[in-house]
């Protein structure tokens, strides 16, 4: 699988990984308040889970940037080794659920053999990797010891909070990158070029 | 001493006790291991207990949070036994509580176990062992780390955009709608420039010889010893232990069925 990817490519998902482990601390920030409101109701984690989305920005715009198999599920793993590296205490945790989350985004890639990179593949992908993920924190923090209606309620958060963060977000990001001529050495930006010279025509 | 374990084997050593904790629901189980965690914390590092308790400080926050939202809100399963307290609209049972705080505990573990590996391992021999023990593609392994260098040229970047921005009199931006093009104001200048560095980096590493054969010989030999193993050992083997007390007093609780 990693034959066929270039060393570019590698470090350009590991670059993906910082600057999105960067980018999630400011986040963050905004999370904490969410908390500190929802708190006293015993509702604090929900606060987490309305940015949760920014983790799986990542691997699905690696995903589309780059097209080819295997894309998605690496970019994460290499998002959480990075998160390892640069010294965050949840660290070796991350690593494990960046595994689960990566291969929740890959399959929806799978399923339409790595060649339709539309929005609603990459909202759909964005969503298996909420379900995924959410399973996984189902048993790992015992979330699964809690009323019904409030699992319910806080996977419809989380998939809300991926479709649009990581899936539409992610997506109008990686296109303004494509315009601002960087990716031309990628699978995107040389869509885009395609499709420059068809209107040109 | 903890730092010279192989990451590799540290690594699996903090990560399955962390899975395994996960199918607990008693108080007794999580409260020892995490106790066993800092015994080895403070007996087998360096760690001074201020800078512990400083970065611990975090995982005490979610861990409280977590367990209010379990007591108030656990199901059926998990919320037997008599009223314990009243707040609000929520009823508390001593299920419940229970619950709570061996939830609570467990992300306690979890946060121990993750600082007992960050505070004790080097980023670069990390890399290294993943390259040498479990046999990650030398291309993924240089590439993360090449990658991951430009941290500190991010963080220098993203104060010359705000700098620039301030200089030209671009304001904090107000609304939801100022938010997103701050937002992009700020990421599209750092993730270009970032892609650019993906790419001059790898030209520079190919023309001097980078190649992606496993084949290869290395500066740094990491190698896993006896003693590698016998910290795994003793990671497992007191969970397994804990483990088996707790069933022999009678507090073990897997997924809200006794034993």
């Amino acid at each position: 699988m990693t034959k066929n990817w270039r060393l570019k490519e590698i470090v350009l998902m590991s670059i993906l990984g910082v600057v999105f482990g960067v980018i999630y601390l400011v986040f963050f920030i905004v999370g904490e308040g969410m908390r500190n409101i929802l708190a006293p109701f015993g509702l604090a984690p929900f606060g987490y889970e309305i940015i949760y989305g920014v983790w799986f920005i990542a691997p699905i715009m690696a995903a589309y940037i780059l097209r080819k198999p295997g894309v998605a599920f690496t970019a994460e793993c290499i998002a959480g080794v990075v998160e390892v590296l640069l010294g965050s205490a949840a660290g070796p945790g991350l690593l494990l659920s960046a595994a689960i989350q990566g291969a929740g985004a890959e399959t929806v890639f799978s399923l339409t053999a790595w060649k339709d990179y539309r929005l609603r593949i990459l909202i759909l992908s964005g969503i298996s990797t909420a379900v995924i993920s959410f399973a996984w924190h189902l048993y790992s923090a015992g979330m699964i010891a809690l009323a019904p209606w409030l699992i319910v309620s806080t996977l419809a958060v989380r998939i809300i909070s991926a479709a649009l963060i990581s899936g539409v977000l992610g997506k109008w990001l990686s296109d303004q990158l494509a315009k601002t001529g960087v990716l031309r050495g990628y699978a995107l930006g040389k869509a885009w070029q395609r499709k420059r010279k068809h209107a040109s025509a | 001493m903890i730092s010279s374990i192989n990451p590799s084997m540290k690594m699996v050593a903090v990560l399955l006790p962390g899975i395994l904790l996960g199918l607990t629901y008693d108080v007794f189980t999580p409260l020892m291991y995490f106790i066993f965690i800092l015994i080895v914390t403070f007996s087998m590092t360096h760690i001074s207990i201020l800078r512990w308790l400083k970065l611990f400080s975090p995982f005490l926050m979610l861990a409280v949070s977590f367990a209010w939202m379990t007591m108030l809100y656990a199901n059926q399963t998990f919320s037997g036994g008599q009223e314990m307290f009243r707040f609000w609209l929520f009823e508390v049972t001593s299920g419940s509580f229970q619950t709570g705080v061996s939830v609570g505990l467990r992300s306690l573990c979890f946060g121990a176990l993750s600082l007992l590996f960050i505070l004790t391992t080097d980023s670069t021999k990390l890399m290294l062992s993943f390259m040498q023990q479990f046999k990650l593609p030398p291309k993924i392994t240089y590439g993360i780390l090449a990658g991951y260098r430009f941290l500190p040229v991010f963080q220098h970047e993203l104060q010359t955009l705000r700098q620039a921005h301030r200089i030209r009199g671009v304001s904090r931006a107000r609304g939801i709608k100022g938010s997103v093009n701050q937002f992009r104001r700020y990421a599209i200048p750092l993730l270009a420039s970032g892609i650019r560095k993906a790419e001059r980096v790898s030209i520079a590493m190919e023309s001097k010889g980078f190649t992606d054969d496993a084949d290869r010989t290395h500066y740094h030999n990491m190698t896993v010893k006896k003693r590698d193993w016998l910290f795994l050992v003793l990671m497992i083997g007191v969970l397994i232990a804990v483990f088996v007390l707790s069933y022999y007093f009678g507090y073990l609780q897997i997924f809200g069925r006794q034993f």
